[in-house]
């Protein structure tokens, strides 16, 4: 039992990473129509950051809000470089510039910084356990909850109670439709980027924190692992994104204790083999979002 | 097969010939001026050629993106080099092999087939699952399927370490692991055939529905089209000739890995694929031509540091990478049909021919061919709910092949959802749907099409990069009883009746609002429906040429010998082609007879007007 309830929190801890990434890519399928692959790249982006930051000499206070505000703007900038031109382009020339932004991004850090994994500190306390009713916890997996907690609160009363979250559920309802009604279409799209990069940085610190190190491809196994949530949650529904994440997370601990020791190794192969099951029988996800259409 | 019909099937051999001697002569002509470095160059791409063809099949016809087909690749690498290597190397790298793999001993020929079936059989599994999720051009559902292929299949040959000798090392046909393939033979052999496949399999029925369908899925339903049939095909061919392909790379290569089949060969195929124009097969090995040299002229820029004896030259990072990236990303952002769209040379070339007519053909039209008996249509007690909303309260309509019935009522009267029930594109609560007292109810849209109920749309849903003959023409090879003389006969009548004679050639997507409302019609038609459903055929157009559609409408449905159900708001149309007319209101049928009762009917006359 008591083991149990460690595997949750545990559990917990990793799908709320997942579902702040699923919750970004989910804001933007939802005004753009689009599956963002490069998302991970915002995470490279952050890791390397963060690294920077520590040659310069900073601690983990002042880097935790850096990295977090330098992926909101990278966010906008790479709406700004390249998706802006392919809005409203067929699904297939829209899921191949994400990959493209995904390679070129990645090939970048390949020349211009390193090619291999570079370590910076982890923060000293976040192997730490603390014992809760005779269970012992991570305090990492518990700050984590409680931060994705704190961020989805934070995000889902932006999207509630501002006009500019008004706004962008109603683009993600129906884009046109709200033009129509004067919502400014340019602004929701760069908002929407600039929340799914900072949702991106929050997950990107507590990524890092556990990795402890940056490298180009570092932003890959998060991606995926966002892109799977918010496609089990059903794209372009929030809740879904966020439920899909913490899901993964679950089904993830799970499988690792339980599996034998030999095919530990195979866990992420296991979990995109069940996943791809899952769109086989039910390629809308969970939540499916019903998107109409006339005929 | 008529001869004719054969004839321009062998003309199409002309653009793979001549794409094959060019490539051919090209590469060595490049490779005579350098050493071993340029022949090895040469090899790798008309190698990468046949991958990067077989990738074609399936992601131009299909239009579904595909990450899984390096995936594939792997599989079929790896199951050749298991072959194919000797017992003794075999023993003192995975002397645990399981099945007793490490004992046998095959030529390469015979590994090639073990991996094409080894492959092939997972490939259809595979598809089945893609089917399964409802894969269409662009679905992510299906794009991630196949990225969860490619990460499966990595991790496995990574982790098991008794097969594939695992990630570090990997299998190797000799000590030094370097090239093998003595001659190009067996790899000229290949890519003329992968051309040749290619380009064949665009033009045949099974290519030509899947265009169909990846252009616009619903309407392929419509006329009868089963999109999975044409996906699953795709893919098996596709699927060969990755095998054939990944069977000579490792066999070249001497070697192989779980990288070498992984993101960055997935990444410069698809570049191949996409820069030349995914929908072209000549576009596809002018990609390959483009890449390889461009990624030749960065290997080149960033200077002689690089190890040039490393065959696997793409694996190097950097530079190329970059290159292969913005590629991407460039043409999807300035031109994502690729350079050459779906240019064909062959097709090119064919305008330089004289031009046969077809006059003769279409005098001695099959004038009795089309007499059919008198067949019914019965739909009674319709239900239809959208959540709380009635769309449909028991709503009827019923037809006979020599009669035309119009179907009005106000918007929101629930006209186009009566049609959705019938064509089976939404279901009905309760109802019977019968053709000739046949049940047509729970069948998917493309049965119904098949059964003789075949519709157009009110928002036009044209296969847009097609032709408009090849729009007509996919509908006819779409119809159950498809024979290639009525289809030469049947679509220049229905371009002659429909007034788009002129137009044949141009794409769909350029045609303007009434003339693509008369592809609609005619497209319909061609799948020889015994019920045209028209849904508002002449919305949007003038009142001169919506009088012009009484009689094009009356035209067409006589050549076919079908019965027409007719949905419009143009009540001159509606009295001028109607012999009977059922009205609808709030999902209700309110009235019923010929125009002139309908017209004078008090019932109608409120529900048009509002009062009630």
């Amino acid at each position: 039992m008591n083991e149990l309830i460690q595997q949750i929190v545990d559990g917990l801890g990793r799908g709320g990473i997942y579902a702040l990434i699923a919750l970004g890519i989910a804001v933007i399928f939802g005004v753009m129509h689009l599956v963002n692959f490069a998302h991970g790249e915002l995470i490279t982006v952050s890791a390397y950051s963060a690294y920077g930051l520590f040659q310069a000499g900073w601690n983990w206070w002042f880097i935790v809000p850096a990295v977090i505000l330098i992926a909101g703007m990278t966010s906008v900038v790479i709406e700004f470089l390249a998706f802006r031109w392919v809005r409203g382009a067929p699904d297939f020339t829209m899921l191949m510039t994400s990959f493209g932004i995904h390679f070129v991004v990645q090939a970048l850090f390949v020349m211009y910084v390193s090619a291999n994994f570079r370590q910076f500190p982890r923060p000293d306390w976040i192997f730490n356990t603390v014992k809760i009713a005779g269970i012992s916890f991570e305090v990492f997996d518990i700050a984590v909850i409680f931060f994705t907690l704190l961020t989805l609160i934070g995000t889902f009363w932006i999207l509630q109670k501002t006009m500019f979250g008004i706004s962008l559920r109603a683009a993600a309802e129906d884009f046109d439709a709200a033009r129509l009604m004067g919502v400014r279409s340019d602004r929701i799209i760069r908002g929407a980027f600039a929340l799914s990069g900072v949702l991106a940085g929050v997950a990107a610190v507590f990524w890092l924190m556990r990795s402890g190190q940056a490298g180009p491809t570092a932003g890959l196994t998060p991606m995926l692992k966002g892109v799977l949530a918010a496609l089990i949650g059903g794209l372009g529904s929030l809740g879904g994104a966020v439920l899909g994440g913490v899901a993964l997370g679950l089904v993830e601990v799970m499988l690792i204790s339980r599996l034998p020791e030999g095919l530990v190794g195979l866990t992420d192969g296991i979990v995109f083999l069940l996943i791809a099951f899952l769109f086989v029988f039910r390629p809308q996800g969970f939540i499916s979002v019903r998107r109409a259409e006339r005929v | 097969m008529s001869k004719e019909y054969f004839h321009s099937r062998l003309f199409t051999l002309v653009g793979p010939i001549l794409i094959f001697a060019v490539l051919v002569c090209g590469g060595l002509l490049y490779a005579s001026f350098g050493g071993s470095a340029r022949d090895g160059l040469i090899t790798q791409m008309l190698i990468n050629a046949i991958i990067v063809l077989g990738i074609q099949i399936y992601v131009g016809n299909t239009g579904v993106l595909s990450f899984g087909h390096i995936g594939f690749g792997a599989i079929a690498g790896y199951a050749f080099a298991i072959c194919a290597i000797s017992p003794t190397r075999k023993n003192s790298q995975i002397p645990d092999a399981p099945f007793g793999l490490s004992g046998i001993d095959l030529t390469p020929f015979q590994s090639v087939l073990v991996s094409i079936l080894l492959t092939v059989i997972v490939a259809f599994i595979i598809g089945l699952g893609l089917a399964r999720s409802g894969a269409r051009s662009g679905s992510v559902a299906a794009t991630v399927i196949t990225l969860a292929l490619l990460f499966v299949v990595h991790e496995v040959a990574k982790n098991w370490i008794d097969l594939t000798r695992g990630g570090k090392t990997g299998l190797s046909f000799s000590p030094l692991g370097n090239a093998t393939l003595q001659g190009r033979g067996w790899i000229y052999i290949a890519l003329l055939f992968a051309i040749i496949i290619a380009r064949l399999f665009k033009e045949t029925r099974l290519g030509r529905l899947a265009q169909a369908a990846r252009e616009d899925d619903l309407a392929a339903r419509a006329v009868g089209i089963d999109p999975a049939v044409q996906q699953m095909i795709s893919l098996l061919l596709s699927v060969t000739l990755v095998s054939i392909g990944a069977s000579l790379r490792v066999f070249e290569l001497g070697s192989i890995n779980p990288r070498l089949f992984f993101f960055k060969f997935t990444l410069l195929t698809l570049t191949m694929l996409i820069v030349g124009g995914r929908n072209s097969v000549t576009g596809a090995v002018v990609g390959v031509v483009i890449i390889t040299a461009g990624s030749e002229f960065t290997r080149y820029l960033a200077g002689p540091s690089v190890d040039v004896a490393a065959l696997d030259w793409i694996l190097r990072s950097g530079l190329t990478d970059i290159f292969l990236g913005a590629s991407m990303l460039g043409f999807m952002i300035f031109k994502p049909a690729g350079l050459l769209g779906d240019w064909e040379l062959d097709k090119w070339l064919k305008k330089f021919l004289p031009e046969k007519t077809n006059a003769e053909a279409v005098k001695d039209r099959v004038e009795n061919n089309q007499e059919r008996s008198h067949q019914s249509l019965n739909v009674e007690g319709v239900v239809v709910d959208f959540g709380g909303f009635r769309a449909l309260d028991r709503a009827e309509i019923r037809a006979g092949t020599d009669e035309v019935v119009g179907l009005i009522g106000p918007n929101g009267a629930g006209k186009t959802t009566l049609l959705n029930v019938i064509t089976g594109v939404v279901d009905c609560s309760e109802g019977y749907l019968k053709i000739n007292g046949k049940s047509i109810e729970g069948l998917q849209p493309h049965m119904i099409a098949r059964a003789g109920l075949v519709r157009t749309f009110q928002n036009l849903r044209l296969f847009h990069l097609l032709s408009v003959r090849e729009n007509i023409e996919v509908a006819r090879l779409a119809s159950p009883d498809a024979n290639n003389r009525l289809e030469t006969v049947a679509i220049e009548e229905l371009l002659h009746i429909t007034g788009l004679d002129e137009l044949r050639n141009r794409r769909a997507g350029e045609l303007d609002y009434g003339n693509a409302r008369r592809l609609e019609l005619a497209r319909a038609a061609a799948a020889n429906p015994v019920f045209l459903l028209l849904d508002e055929p002449t919305s949007g157009m003038s009142d001169h040429e919506s009088e012009a559609m009484i009689h094009q409408v009356r035209s067409v449905a006589s050549l076919i010998g079908a019965g027409v159900v007719v949905i419009d708001h143009d009540l001159n149309f509606i009295t001028g082609i109607c012999d009977r007319v059922y009205v609808l209101d709030q999902g209700r049928l309110i009235s019923t007879g010929s125009p002139e009762e309908i017209s004078l009917d008090e019932k109608v006359r409120a529900a048009y007007l509002g009062s009630s």
